[in-house]
């Protein structure tokens, strides 16, 4: 992995503007065929992706999008997952879109051959059922808070995210620390280096007062973090709390669907396996006087957090598709963390890092071992 | 004849007494109806087997967590049970599980069906912040004058089929200006008139006041008549839907939760439904972009022409939508055209076959060449 190299660019009229002006220019110079990219929908009321490849149609794309109706990791794997093109595709997200699709590459579930990521500092999206009731009021709202860097109007998880600057993918729009009317160019990675070098961008000013406010800013959000841990935890820590929390859950599964790394086509939960017969259903209702139907809503959960929590990404996507309101992304992004930390892994960090769970170290978790000799 | 028993206590008090006779006799194995679950006190379907534990069952609570076709589908998919199970749902609920038997998702047997004229339900998500317990009591005014309790389902609002099909039992509600003092139900089987006897009750032969409900269904279709001129306003042409689901995220939680959906792996998300680096390719020589992940809007095309012939507009994919489109609309909307079509009711008759697996030879003359 490469040391992080920028540049200083002029970001006239706007960041977004010139990010698309470089997108374009890119295009033009062939340095990408298209470009995955978030775009206004013709109704205005939501945000979607769209690979572009005629590049007039950029000019009405929306780098940094106040919503995330859709996980970007679920847009790039939707065009790689069968394998890379012919085409070469920059695609524009967020950080933890980034971090996702880095994920699913590892799982195999998308192919970054032919593919360029670009991320940005982010400032947090809001929940898109708080955009929905008023989406032109909310854009400008989102646009004022996201330049004071004010997330109370986020995605609760997005108030606590301490990797919304974390650079995973090939190139990154540095705006933290940077003077006015600029922003870093930042690039990860030789495929980054590449394309801003056939930009004629030169990767060799000074990134320091970006590292500096980046790690300022992600401290606090650690702290708060923390905070927001212990009080969740008082909340549902204990099966008691946690059967509570999830009593209101319909078993729609929203959550495992918008999930960007629940991959399986068909889930566990939702398979033959956990389908029985109603005499046996009629055993457990005996046996206990009576059961919730359908039985083992919290089974479901648990059982997501163990396939998933070790590549979580904390995006806060599936407490958005909650239609019953459950802090459910704050749940799983909690455990989330723990189980990261044991294995000393931060889910879509590096391309190169296998996924614990698929790689075998024969020292690992004494801990846990049988200690009885 | 039917055959109607009388019991002068409110009616959920008069059903739970039944339900109680029914459990403590052995009359039958165990109960299926709502119940409060947890401290809070979140409403959900079980499966009651202690008398005791009836103390919390809500039988009408205003709220359909889950449509319990979905459920009564699970429940029988592997097995019927062996002795009878009484089960009480709502009208809407008892068709969508009718539709699913016609497609071998399930089955009647050993099954004792207790339904109601029903006064509709609330939106899910009011059952958790409390919104349905603070409305209960004038709920239950409006279903007792026949009129639409406001904050209901749209579906709720517009549905004139409020009177249960198939059920063993039907409890008169939906217009029932005493409802709080006596409970009126209708055995409509021989199996609901063995089963009820030895119960304490007052039983005679009336029949439901169908005067009454013919007054409910005329609020409704004025109603209906109001949301469909809404909708259809706003669905005109392929342009007009591009509107309606351009915020649909692909959750698919319509599918997941309609009782009539029951496909285990829908052919929208299996390997049909994802296209190779190649088809982006092309497709993009023919146009400037295309929205990614694709088939947004011919997902809830393909669903439609999927179920809109047994969709029962409970309205529980409007519910689960994170994005709020109006899915239950359009899909009972377009379903009662398709109905109309084919003459069919939803969930009418077991023994009636869907439409689309009748052949008749004189049938669409008008689509011939």
């Amino acid at each position: 992995m490469s040391k992080l190299k920028g540049a200083i660019v002029a970001a006239k009229p706007s960041v977004e503007k010139t990010i698309i002006g470089m997108l374009e220019k890119s295009m033009k110079k062939g340095v990408f065929d298209a470009v995955i990219i978030p775009m206004r929908a013709p109704s205005g009321d939501s945000f979607a992706y769209v690979l572009v490849k005629d590049k007039s149609l950029l000019k009405d794309a929306t780098p940094l999008p106040p919503t995330m109706f859709v996980q970007g990791a679920k847009a790039v794997s939707s065009v790689t997952r069968l394998g890379k093109g012919k085409i070469k595709i920059a695609a524009v997200m967020r950080p933890c879109e980034v971090r996702a699709t880095v994920e699913l590459a590892k799982l195999g579930q998308a192919n970054l051959e032919n593919m360029t990521i670009i991320s940005m500092d982010c400032p947090g999206v809001l929940p898109s059922s708080d955009f929905l009731k008023y989406p032109e009021k909310n854009i400008k709202l989102f646009n004022e808070a996201a330049k004071k860097l004010d997330d109370k109007m986020m995605r609760p998880l997005c108030q606590i995210c301490d990797k919304s600057s974390m650079v995973s993918g090939d190139l990154h729009i540095g705006t933290l620390g940077a003077k006015k009317d600029t922003f870093f160019l930042i690039s990860n990675s030789t495929k980054g280096d590449d394309a801003a070098n056939k930009l004629g961008i030169n990767l060799k000013d000074n990134i320091d007062s970006w590292q500096t406010k980046v790690k300022t800013f992600s401290d606090e959000k650690k702290k708060k973090r923390k905070k927001a841990h212990k009080e969740l935890k008082a909340k549902v820590g204990g099966i008691d709390n946690l059967v509570e929390t999830f009593s209101h859950c319909i078993n729609c599964h929203n959550c495992m669907r918008v999930c960007p790394v629940c991959i399986c086509r068909l889930c566990y939960f939702d398979s033959d396996k956990v389908k029985h017969s109603a005499e046996d259903y009629l055993e457990r209702a005996e046996s206990k006087g009576s059961i919730r139907f359908l039985p083992d809503t919290t089974l479901f959960q648990m059982g997501r957090m163990m396939h998933m929590s070790i590549s979580c990404v904390s995006c806060g996507a599936c407490e958005d598709a909650c239609s019953m309101s459950i802090p459910v992304g704050q749940i799983f992004s909690m455990i989330a963390d723990e189980t990261q930390a044991l294995f000393d892994y931060v889910s879509g960090k590096n391309l190169d890092e296998p996924i614990p769970l698929v790689a075998y170290k024969e020292e690992e978790l004494l801990e846990v071992e049988d200690s009885d000799d | 004849m039917t055959k109607s028993l009388k019991i002068n206590k409110s009616t959920e008090q008069g059903v739970l007494e039944l339900l109680k006779y029914l459990l403590e006799n052995k009359k039958v194995k165990a109960v299926f109806t709502l119940k409060k679950i947890e401290k809070k006190g979140a409403v959900a379907y079980s499966l009651i087997a202690d008398v005791k534990d009836l103390q919390d069952a809500v039988p009408f609570y205003p709220l359909m967590p889950v449509n319990a076709g979905n459920l009564l589908s699970r429940f029988t998919l592997k097995g019927s049970p062996d002795e009878l199970v009484a089960a009480v749902v709502k009208p809407c609920e008892l068709r969508g599980f009718v539709e699913l038997i016609k497609r071998e998702q399930g089955s009647l047997e050993n099954l004792l069906i207790i339904s109601s004229t029903c006064g509709g339900v609330y939106p899910t998500k009011f059952g958790v912040d409390g919104t349905v317990e603070k409305n209960l009591s004038k709920y239950w005014d409006a279903v007792k004058k026949g009129e639409i309790p406001d904050g209901s389902r749209p579906t709720c609002r517009s549905c004139e089929e409020f009177a249960p099909y198939v059920a063993d039992i039907t409890v008169d509600m939906l217009g029932k200006n005493d409802l709080d003092k006596q409970c009126m139900m209708f055995l409509n089987t021989k199996k609901a008139e063995e089963i009820a006897k030895g119960f304490k009750g007052d039983f005679s032969d009336k029949q439901m006041d169908s005067k009454k409900l013919d007054k409910a269904r005329e609020k409704r279709g004025i109603e209906k008549k109001k949301l469909f001129d809404e909708i259809d306003k706003k669905m005109n042409g392929i342009d007009g839907l591009i509107e309606i689901f351009g915020k649909c995220i692909s959750c698919h939680g319509c599918s997941k939760v309609c009782p009539i959906c029951y496909c285990v792996l829908c052919e929208f998300e299996s390997s049909d439904s994802e296209y190779g680096p190649s088809n982006f390719e092309t497709e993009l020589r023919k146009r400037p972009g295309l929205r990614v992940p694709p088939g947004t809007l011919y997902f809830h095309l393909g669903r439609l022409t999927h179920i809109s012939i047994s969709c029962v507009a409970c309205g529980a994919c409007d519910d689960v939508c994170p994005s709020d489109i109006p899915v239950a609309m359009v899909f009972k909307k377009v379903s009662e055209s398709v109905q109309k079509m084919f003459d069919y009711i939803p969930g009418k008759n077991v023994d009636e076959k869907i439409p689309l697996i009748t052949f008749k030879k004189d049938e669409f003359k008008e689509f011939e060449g």
